[in-house]
């Protein structure tokens, strides 16, 4: 079979999750893979932002090809051919990673909402983005909660990462999602809590909760004033490859480069 | 005239709008077809050669025998989570996902949403 399917999804908003796929796809280009990431979450864009994109940088949407006005090889944007300023986004110039943005034109949005989706457009796009692009992996960045697009990505995914925060909502949000997955067979699941307090038990909070939902915890990530600082001006770990946030967000992408 | 190709895809198309299946649906089948049915997800289509040799390829005690396979796809299809084109063994099946449904809010509502939308707020003129 053609490139992996990475979805990263967590119960509740907030956690961190398109900062995390934005991240965690960057560092995997810069090993040398081809890689995109699609934003499903539709309804609330924002995963453009952290690749230096606006309105007015964005070309074709996602909501274009859905619409049948547009080619998905014409929704990729090469963030490799425009890295845009940030100190690190500019270390992706010349990298394969192409970005599949979902349009922030509120009658776009409007237009998703009352028209519906068409799913199996949907997923021949996911689909034909492999092929056409030749990416190695495809990170699909979703939305919060359980809906239908989250569920077609998951029942999609080769990896699925379930990020939570160590927070008894985000715990049993979490079982529901991890039940889910099993149910469709995913073949690689697994955890990443983010936001974690600094003066808790990093290696503790991972036992537990690996034997609450006898799934891998591929890192503990502390909750960050330098992250939010950042305010999705940057992908953070580029810049500033040597912070803790970054360092232990770099331990996941071995579990993403070695799952079968 | 219109061509095969057009033919076949005005059937498709006229299958899909009778339904389709949620990808929790997928949840509620035997492994071996849920395995079938997340490849054909992947690989958009699948031939039914394709289909008997992925079957080959499981476990015993998941693995379909043929009449069973057979039965299996046929009240997929019925059902409308399959669409079949073509028949036995040149058959191609494709996996028919049910369309998220719009919103129900009344029309008048949408129209007041994207009249506001495309005025910008007076603060930002």
């Amino acid at each position: 079979m053609a490139g992996k399917i990475v979805s990263i999804h967590s119960f509740r908003g907030g956690t961190g999750k398109s900062n995390t796929t934005a991240n965690l796809a960057s560092q995997v280009a810069l090993t040398g893979k081809r890689v995109g990431v699609v934003d499903t979450d539709i309804q609330s864009p924002g995963i453009h932002v952290l690749f230096g994109l606006d309105e007015q940088k964005m070309g074709k949407t996602l909501n274009d090809f859905l619409h049948g006005k547009a080619t998905i090889r014409e929704v990729g944007f090469s963030v490799g051919d425009n890295p845009g300023d940030g100190e690190g986004l500019v270390k992706l110039a010349g990298k394969n990673l192409f970005l599949f943005p979902s349009s922030i034109k509120g009658g776009d949005i409007s237009q998703i909402l009352r028209e519906g989706i068409d799913f199996n457009m949907l997923n021949e796009g996911l689909q034909t983005a492999i092929t056409e692009f030749e990416l190695d992996y495809l990170f699909i960045d979703t939305h919060p909660g359980l809906n239908e697009e989250t569920l077609l990505s998951i029942a999609t995914s080769d990896i699925l990462i379930i990020i939570l925060r160590p927070d008894s909502q985000d715990l049993q949000g979490t079982s529901v999602t991890v039940d889910i997955a099993r149910s469709l067979d995913v073949p690689n699941l697994f955890l990443m809590v983010n936001k974690a307090l600094p003066k808790y038990d990093f290696a503790g909070i991972k036992s537990d909760i690996e034997k609450q939902f006898q799934a891998t915890v591929t890192s503990v990530l502390p909750l960050s004033f330098d992250m939010a600082e950042n305010a999705s001006k940057d992908l953070f770990s580029l810049r500033y490859p040597d912070h803790e946030w970054s360092v232990a967000l770099k331990k996941v992408v071995p579990y993403i480069l070695e799952a079968k | 005239m219109p061509g095969l190709f057009d033919r076949l895809d005005k059937e498709i198309k006229d299958s899909q709008k009778d339904g389709g299946m949620s990808p929790l649906d997928i949840a509620k089948l035997p492994p071996s077809l849920r395995k079938i049915m997340r490849l054909m997800l992947r690989e958009l289509q699948m031939g039914y050669p394709r289909m008997c040799e992925v079957m080959d390829a499981m476990p015993e005690q998941d693995r379909l025998t043929r009449d069973e396979l057979d039965s299996a796809l046929s009240d997929l299809t019925e059902q409308f989570w399959l669409i079949r084109i073509g028949k036995k063994e040149k058959a191609i099946y494709k996996v028919n996902l049910r369309r998220k449904a719009g919103s129900t809010l009344a029309a008048g509502i949408w129209s007041a949403i994207d009249a506001k939308i495309k005025k910008p707020p007076e603060s930002l003129k």
